[in-house]
């Protein structure tokens, strides 16, 4: 079965399994590496992508469910690391092993994009679900605000 | 005082039971027999209670039967008083720990959807429906006694401005609903099935739609 | 970190010599494996249709390389005649910078432009000595060698630059990527000089000098994080990352019990799934399992979605064999009992018993800490190919060079014909030092005759891990007329990490050295024991190890003379350091101690370092005003890995009743540092990981299976969770290089419980604290 995609503002003909989840056809089938893989069952937001701009855990989400929709990834945030986020997360060297920071940005940017100027609670509401182990919390709040703060 | 007897406190089965030594009004008729009550998956179907002469006594009843449904984990855990859902059948609150927010659908970059589909999935054990999302708190279950949930659930300004055929229909159809007993990956269905418990639901409301008296309690 | 012999520091394997002189020589040369570089720099990835896996640029050489064009003195450094500067990271990174800390001061050495620098990453090599990235000691073991590297290189092109001009070297200086004559200003940037260095004889290793540290321009400061455009743009490789054409991805089942074996498999349903290919079985191992993979039914697949569905279908029987009766909440009981007897003793001073024994009061407690996962967020993951009688490997791995050792075992290769390619890591914290995952890739590659990943869910992550080592403990103290602590008796079990490689029961002295053997303490009476206990799961290493267990027994402990003595606990800490000095073996009572595999010379135990560390944690957490405003604050030092770290914890009762660790203040001093800024986070990231294992950590066994399987049983810290403050503090100091990515972690753990204790009145002695309390 083909599902038709929009992925990173390109379209895509995917003839895959329609129940296979957003994180592998875009991994495996696409080579789009920069959603992880941490958990597989939505615990841990690493594979967090935006689903016409709405984040949603790929690692759960079948890909037929993105059928003539769009689907944003890390690397389609922005086209060269200038999205807000993407410069405060360098300016404030909020990763350490950066495995988990992907889905950290995409669920912080759906945020940014309905609340334009979270509070540290609402912080923390949205990014409850991304777990890092490394434990860059709370300088991924702050990046957070950095990019809230606004240029 | 009640008007509801410890002769319909035994009908109900010692499940349901909180004998507080109530007299039965006097010159009662004897005791007519009800189907004992279920085993612990099985709903009882109107006709078994046929035998509750009294139209109010019968839907008050019904209504105590389908709350099994309702008060159950697979439902009363999207019916939460607090900001979070539970999880399993102990109550637990969810895990990642989420919140309502402003609509009951998550908050923004963990709405209910960004996990949950229009279906179950199986390898990764998320249950999904269409639609997932939180009932308003003025829709809390979890704690609430029989007779609290049944006059909440017939107060529009608590039930979404929903008629009581309204509450039928969403009872016997709603998909999200009916995601109680279709759970998926180790998750106890509720008791019995929709077109079970929707049947309930229409015998009550066609009985009067009676609220059980509060010492009647699971 | 490992307890198994400890490990000499990397050394003075680096040797000075010309990539031609090697490769005109052959692989074998003085026993050499020639290191590939991999440049890990991704073009961006125009996302441009459905792909067809191609190679990666994890093949690629950089073009002046393979040109054989430019600078390269040694296996670490290449200066191209386009002014690029490539330095070789050796060590692996997995968060704690290492490749935003090692390649500076190779950089700064050589006086580099940073923004010319490119980073590459090595391969698995014994010519790069030492790869194996735990322990905290990737800074400590390669300070000064790594600094001669950049000497070298920088002597080259200023003696280039010098004869161009005809003028001595000693008016010229190196810095900010050129080479100055400093009378005249003019200058010839590296790239100018890199192909007329090439042609100059290599400096004699007694000439080479380092520059002052003065001199240093980007050491001991807050540097740039190297790889963070690449990280947050999702550009940066990791092991599931990288893809071959026709490469296949394996899941693998395998025994719910370690030991175990499938007694009988049925793949029809796997290999009825549309893109499974194969359903093949590797062997199980026997104890001691070692690196060895623990064996089970693999189901390899053209895509991952594919061998996941596959396994699910998989049908297997499974013997548990003999560690299925393992019930790790009995085992506590065990263990616990065991402390009734006396162990081996390992430290001895003065007389204990006898004290003990004439004692007014005696003060003692037991500890518990259990079993922990690494639960690094990538789980472990490693790609291989197998040619006839070649294996090349990519892998998020601490340890190529071991991952070179296994494979070449399993398959019966020269170690020189596995290469092994190192990529990002997604976290490490000492599971990535064990190889089994790639010895797994290697068995299935070769099987398939294709490459092949093996990719380890969540679930084998938390199910199949070498598990932190369950612990218990018993401390007792005597006071003595004068109301001082006059005898001090600590008994420790636990399974040992000797157990994974040779069914050891008995503690290693690498296990004992942390946090048993050289803790200060000035009370004249002192014996420190283990008992010996046996292991039924495997048993690992994991950040800072057996500190964990011995600095929250310890530093809990030491809170509860306190309190029994109506003493400040800071000053009860104080007062047991005893007066500025430098612990001797023999006061300590012990016979020796393996310092980290550093010599106590270089690397004292200094108290007044314990004594500095901890003042200023109390003064940065205004400790005097510890019990105010409805919060407690709780206080532990430990030194470890040569550094010293006090931690301070806050706790408070959130709204809703539970404990909340809201703020904590950290105060290290790990000697000289080279990227402050990475230390920072190190330190913080330290303290998440502490309060975490201390507030949820645990993993339980029962019928020899583990219990958890995923993060909803597996509680890790979480956002909201964590303290809204992490105050950081980095002692100035040019001693020695010490760790700095474990040390932060053993006083966590205590300062929390300790902050628990004062804010109400419960002392919990058992891990997680979730078991006792609301949190």
């Amino acid at each position: 079965m083909s599902v038709r995609v929009r992925i990173n503002g390109k379209d895509h003909v995917l003839d895959v399994d329609p129940e296979m989840p957003i994180l592998w056809a875009i991994r495996d089938v696409l080579g789009l590496t920069g959603t992880k893989y941490g958990c597989g069952q939505a615990l841990c937001g690493a594979c967090v992508v935006h689903l016409d701009g709405e984040a949603v855990r790929s690692c759960v989400t079948p890909i037929r469910r993105a059928e003539g929709k769009s689907i944003t990834t890390i690397e389609g945030l922005s086209a060269d690391g200038s999205h807000p986020l993407q410069r405060a997360w360098v300016e404030l060297g909020v990763p350490q092993c950066g495995f988990c920071q992907s889905g950290q940005i995409m669920t912080a940017a759906a945020l940014l994009a309905k609340k334009p100027k979270p509070s540290v609670a609402e912080i923390d509401q949205s990014l409850a679900g991304n777990l890092c182990r490394c434990g860059t919390y709370l300088r991924i709040r702050a990046a957070v605000q950095k990019a809230a703060g606004g240029e | 005082m009640t008007t509801i007897g410890t002769r319909t406190l035994r009908w109900l089965g010692t499940a349901l039971v909180v004998g507080l030594g109530c007299r039965g009004p006097i010159g009662a008729p004897p005791p007519a027999q009800v189907s004992p009550p279920s085993a612990g998956s099985e709903l009882r179907a109107p006709s078994d209670f046929a035998s509750i002469t009294d139209a109010k006594e019968r839907s008050a009843a019904l209504f105590a039967e389908a709350s099994r449904v309702m008060l159950h984990p697979r439902c009363k855990n999207c019916h939460p008083a607090g900001d979070s859902p539970l999880q399993g059948d102990r109550g637990l609150v969810h895990d990642p720990p989420v919140v309502r927010g402003a609509d009951d659908k998550g908050v923004p970059g963990l709405e209910c959807t960004s996990c949950h589909q229009d279906q179950n999935v199986e390898l990764a054990r998320v249950p999904g429906a269409p639609g997932w999302h939180l009932a308003p708190r003025a829709m809390a279950w979890d704690g609430r006694t029989q007779r609290a949930l049944c006059e909440q659930l017939k107060d529009p300004s608590r039930n979404g401005g929903k008629s009581l055929a309204e509450i039928v229909e969403h009872s016997t159809h709603d998909r999200l609903v009916g995601w109680g007993w279709t759970p998926g990956h180790g998750r106890e269905p509720a008791p019995g099935s929709q077109a079970a418990f929707g049947a309930l639901m229409d015998a009550w409301v066609k009985d009067g739609a009676v609220c059980p008296p509060e010492e009647v309690r699971r | 970190m490992s307890a198994t012999p400890p490990r000499e520091p990397a050394k003075k394997k680096v040797v000075l010599v010309r990539r031609a002189f090697l490769a005109g020589l052959g692989l074998a040369a003085a026993g050499l494996a020639i290191a590939f570089e991999i440049a890990f720099e991704r073009e961006a990835r125009p996302d441009d249709g459905p792909k067809k896996p191609a190679p990666t640029d994890v093949n690629a050489k950089s073009a002046a390389a393979a040109a054989g064009e430019g600078l390269r003195p040694n296996l670490f450094v290449h200066v191209s005649p386009d002014d690029v500067v490539s330095i070789v990271c050796a060590r692996s990174e997995m968060g704690q910078g290492v490749r935003s800390s090692l390649p500076v001061l190779i950089a700064d050495e050589l006086g580099a432009d940073m923004a010319h620098v490119k980073v590459v990453q090595a391969d698995g090599s014994v010519a790069f000595g030492d790869q194996n990235t735990d322990g905290s000691h990737s800074v400590r073991g390669f300070y000064d060698e790594l600094r001669r590297v950049g000497a070298v290189a920088r002597m080259m092109l200023v003696s280039a630059a010098a004869r161009r001009w005809s003028v001595p070297e000693s008016t010229c200086d190196a810095r900010e990527g050129a080479v100055y004559h400093e009378p005249t200003g003019r200058h010839f940037r590296f790239g100018d000089l890199a192909n007329d260095a090439a042609k100059l004889p290599l400096p004699d290793p007694k000439a080479i000098v380092l520059r002052p540290a003065s001199r240093l321009k980007h050491v001991g400061k807050e540097l740039p994080l190297l790889d963070g455009p690449d990280l947050v743009t999702g550009r940066a490789l990791f092991g599931a990352d990288v893809r071959l054409p026709g490469m296949l991805t394996a899941v693998v089942a395998r025994p719910p019990v370690p030991g175990g074996r499938a007694t009988s498999h049925d793949p029809r349903k796997a290999l009825a799934v549309p893109g499974v290919k194969r359903v093949v079985e590797i062997a199980p191992a026997k104890r001691p399992f070692g690196f060895r993979p623990l064996g089970g039914i693999a189901v390899v697949a053209e895509s991952t979605w594919a061998a996941l569905r596959g396994r699910a279908a998989l049908e297997v029987s499974w013997d548990p064999g003999d560690n299925r009766g393992y019930d790790s909440s009995a085992y506590r009981d065990k263990l616990v009992r065991s402390l009734r007897s006396p162990g081996r003793i390992w430290r001895n001073k003065g007389d204990v018993d006898g004290t003990l024994g004439g004692s007014k009061r005696r003060i003692e407690a037991t500890y518990y800490v259990p079993h922990l996962a690494h639960a690094p967020m990538e789980p472990p993951c490693a790609v291989a190919k197998v040619d006839g009688k070649r294996c090349e490997i990519w892998a998020s791995t601490q340890n190529p060079q071991s991952a070179q050792k296994e494979v070449a075992a399993a398959l019966r290769l020269d170690p020189n014909d596995v290469t092994v390619h190192v990529t990002f890591l997604g976290g490490g914290f000492g599971r990535k030092s064990k190889p089994d995952y790639v010895v797994e890739a290697a068995i299935l590659a070769r099987e398939l005759q294709a490459p092949v990943r093996v990719q380890w869910t969540r679930e084998d992550d938390v199910q199949h891990d070498y598990y932190h080592s369950v612990s218990a403990q018993e401390l007792v103290a005597g006071i003595g007329e004068d109301g001082k602590v006059v005898a001090w008796r600590h008994r420790t079990a636990f399974p040992p990490i000797g157990s994974t490689f040779s069914d050891a029961t008995t503690a290693g002295i690498g296990e004992m050295q942390q946090g048993v053997l050289d803790v200060p303490l000035a009370i004249p009476n002192v014996r420190a024991e283990s008992v010996d206990a046996r292991a039924h799961t495997r048993i690992g290493w994991l950040r800072s190890v057996a500190n964990i267990y011995h600095a929250f027994a310890i530093q809990s402990f030491i809170d509860e003379i306190a309190h029994a003595l109506g003493e400040d606990p800071l000053a009860m800490r104080i007062h047991l350091l005893g007066p500025p000095r430098i612990v001797t073996t023999a006061e300590l009572g012990v016979e020796k101690l393996p310092n980290y595999g550093q010599s106590l010379e270089e690397h004292p135990i200094d108290t007044a370092r314990h004594r500095a560390v901890l003042e200023r944690v109390a003064e940065m957490s205004s400790w005097r005003d510890r019990k105010k405003n409805g919060r407690a604050l709780g206080i532990a030092v430990h030194r470890s890995f040569l550094a010293y770290v006090a931690v301070v914890v806050s706790a408070v009762r959130r709204p809703d009743g539970r404990i909340h660790a809201d703020e904590a203040w950290i105060c290290a001093d790990a000697g000289t540092i080279v990227n402050l800024e990475r230390v920072r986070s190190q330190l913080e990231g330290a303290v998440i990981f502490g309060l975490s294992h201390a507030l949820y950590g645990e993993v339980t066994m029962k019928n020899g299976a583990v219990e958890q399987s995923n993060f909803r049983d597996l509680r890790l810290m979480r956002i909201k969770e964590a303290p809204r403050a992490i105050h950081v503090e980095v002692v100035k100091s040019s001693a020695p290089p010490a760790g700095v990515g474990e040390p932060g972690v053993p006083p966590v753990a205590p300062a929390l419980a300790n902050a628990v204790f004062a804010l109400t009145g419960t002392r919990v002695r058992d891990l997680p604290l979730v078991r006792s309390l609301a949190v």
